[in-house]
């Protein structure tokens, strides 16, 4: 006899086949998306629309307005604005992404350590990031910057994902302190699953949608971020062209009456982190009702 | 003792959910398991049958006490880690809520084969799949589960699928903590035949923590009754059942329900004999393997 005839199947229904349910009208943030993704396209492939070179200054053409030639004009030493939004634009995202990158790994990594760590090591971590999250970002950040020496794209972003992570590190840790109860857990950790194992497979598909949009959000802060640093001159140097460099230029550019100057960058920069708010607040949005429907 | 696969030396267990508060979950409780046995513990709830099982699959650690299993002390931290793979292959624990013991995003299919990923053993029919599927069908489930989540599956589904995970990798000891208490009777009794049939074909050890009553009769070889933490009675089954001794065990026995809604009804209800006195008391040899727990001034 095998198991097969000793062990009747029961308790299974067959599956049907149903109509599709009707679609409900979508709350997505369709519009939010599209500029977004036209933004970032615009950046990604900015190069090839114009011809002119972002860092050229054609001094017989300063302070032009929005028209002909340049399309959004040219600011006082006779740049086209035109193409310096697209490259600038790309190292501003570039910066939103990489320190987001950055702070997201430092937060999984420092969290759930914490989250699975003994009690003792639980508290010393988190002291540790309430400690760096009483001291004023600002002053890490400057403290780091003349660490690292002459400013890069890079080396900004690195900057501003180290000093980011903490807030998202303490919800990923009372996540996991939650989970790591649970029984799954456990039944994982008492075959041998390591560390990496049960993040992987067991809390990391969990928390992943709470912290969802903290990362956009995250996003979002860094652009913000190296814009308010530049703008304040000790972010990026002013030949390094990106959203916040751009803005930097605005104060001597307002003497002249160039409006388009501020406006424009500026523009991009607001426009860019609406959908990115916006966006994230879907992603919340989401995520709340999954919780209610359980 | 001839060949004790587990072996319980004065184990005792005291959580300490606050700063002045102590639950003596399990006071000095000694008792073996012999390599083959089907071994069944029952007693009321909240007596410390779960935390018996935690202790000894290294979940908690034991205030007090020594636990050995092939002679490794699981207590001691050293020779645990020393036979580390051994350990994690040999002994598997079936939980009592099946629906927390499973990941409620992961598909049937990988909650099944988690343990030969996790041990880097090659599945011994090809993919893992196919083991899934394999490992479902000796627990009545097919292979339409196998892309299903646990959410999608019904209580005792959900329970199966758990201990097909447990039976994967082929263990020498499955530590069961009422595993058949949240299936239809049906089921209860085609997972107990596939107990009593997995063990007579591969001679696995069970430790068999149970409220029904019949079930363990039918099941098991060996019996202890605990309560308040401390093991009031141990005895071959078919013994308990035909000479029960420790008052508690009796009132236990009594309870079961008989088939008969007039003898039913004739019935006394339940009473539990007061608790044990906190004093210290010792399992006594009765008869040849028929173990009492007497308090010194009893005897
Ligand atoms: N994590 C814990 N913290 C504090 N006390 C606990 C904890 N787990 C269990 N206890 C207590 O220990 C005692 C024994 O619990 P245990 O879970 O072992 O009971 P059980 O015999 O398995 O009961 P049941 O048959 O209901 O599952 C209970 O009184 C319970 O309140
Ligand atoms: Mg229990």
């Amino acid at each position: 006899m095998t198991d097969q005839d000793r062990f009747a199947v029961v308790g299974i229904l067959n599956e049907e086949p149903a109509p599709p349910p009707r679609r409900r009208p979508s709350r997505a943030p369709v519009l939010s998306a599209l500029l977004l993704a036209l933004i970032v396209l615009g950046c990604c492939f900015g190069g090839l629309m114009t011809a002119k070179d972002p860092a050229y200054m054609d001094l017989a053409n300063t302070n032009l307005p929005p028209g002909g030639e340049f399309p959004f004009g040219t600011d006082t030493m006779g740049r086209d604005i035109f193409s310096m939004i697209w490259s600038g634009g790309r190292v501003s995202l570039f910066i939103g992404f990489a320190s987001t990158l950055v702070s997201t790994l430092i937060a999984v990594a420092f969290g759930s350590l914490s989250g699975m760590a003994p009690g003792w090591l639980d508290a010393l971590l988190m002291r540790l990031t309430e400690i760096l999250l009483s001291v004023p970002n600002l002053l890490i950040v400057v403290f780091l910057q003349s660490l690292l020496g002459t400013p890069s794209p890079a080396g900004i972003a690195l900057v501003i994902g180290v000093t980011s992570w903490t807030s998202m590190a303490k919800v990923i840790r009372t996540e996991v302190r939650q989970l790591r109860n649970s029984d799954y857990v456990v039944a994982a950790r008492c075959m041998g699953g390591g560390f990496f194992h049960i993040l992987r497979l067991h809390l990391a598909p969990n928390f992943v949608s709470s912290i969802m949009f903290m990362v956009v959000m995250n996003i979002r802060g860094a652009i913000v971020a190296e814009s308010t640093l530049s703008f304040m001159g000790i972010g990026l140097p002013l030949d390094t062209i990106s959203w916040g460099s751009m803005l930097s230029l605005s104060e001597k550019a307002l003497m002249t009456q160039s409006w388009w100057v501020l406006l424009i960058p500026g523009l991009f920069l607001v426009a860019t982190l609406l959908c990115m708010t916006n966006l994230g607040n879907a992603l919340r949005k989401r995520v709340n009702q999954r919780h209610s429907n359980l | 003792m001839p060949d004790a696969l587990v072996e319980f030396q004065h184990l005792s267990h005291a959580f300490r959910p606050g700063r002045h508060i102590v639950i003596k979950a399990l006071r000095d409780v000694s008792f073996s398991i012999q390599k083959g046995e089907i071994f069944g513990l029952v007693g009321e709830s909240g007596c410390g049958k779960s935390t018996l099982a935690r202790c000894l699959m290294n979940i908690y650690q034991p205030s007090s006490g020594r636990i050995l299993y092939k002679g490794v002390d699981l207590c001691d931290g050293k020779a645990r880690r020393q036979h580390r793979r051994m350990l994690q292959r040999e002994r598997q624990l079936i939980f009592q809520d099946s629906a927390s013991s499973l990941n409620p995003r992961m598909r049937v299919e990988r909650i099944v084969t988690e343990p030969l990923v996790i041990q880097r053993i090659a599945p011994p029919r090809g993919s893992l799949r196919a083991e899934a599927e394999h490992q479902l069908r000796s627990v009545g489930l097919d292979a339409s589960c196998l892309n299903k989540t646990p959410v999608e599956l019904s209580g005792s589904q959900r329970q199966r699928v758990s201990i097909a995970r447990a039976l994967i990798l082929e263990p020498e000891l499955i530590v069961a903590d009422e595993p058949i208490a949240s299936l239809d009777v049906s089921i209860q009794a085609q997972i107990v035949t596939l107990f009593k049939h997995l063990q007579l074909a591969h001679g696995f050890t069970f430790l068999f923590i149970a409220h029904d009553l019949s079930m363990v009769r039918y099941l098991c070889d060996r019996t202890g009754v605990m309560r308040g933490g401390r093991l009031v009675e141990l005895a071959p089954t078919r013994e308990l059942f035909s000479n029960p001794l420790h008052p508690y065990t009796q009132a236990l026995l009594s309870a079961i329900p008989f088939p008969d809604p007039l003898r039913e009804r004739a019935r006394p209800a339940f009473s539990a004999p007061p608790p044990e006195p906190a004093r210290e008391g010792a399992l006594v040899e009765v008869t040849p393997d028929h173990f009492v727990l007497q308090s010194p001034s009893c005897t």
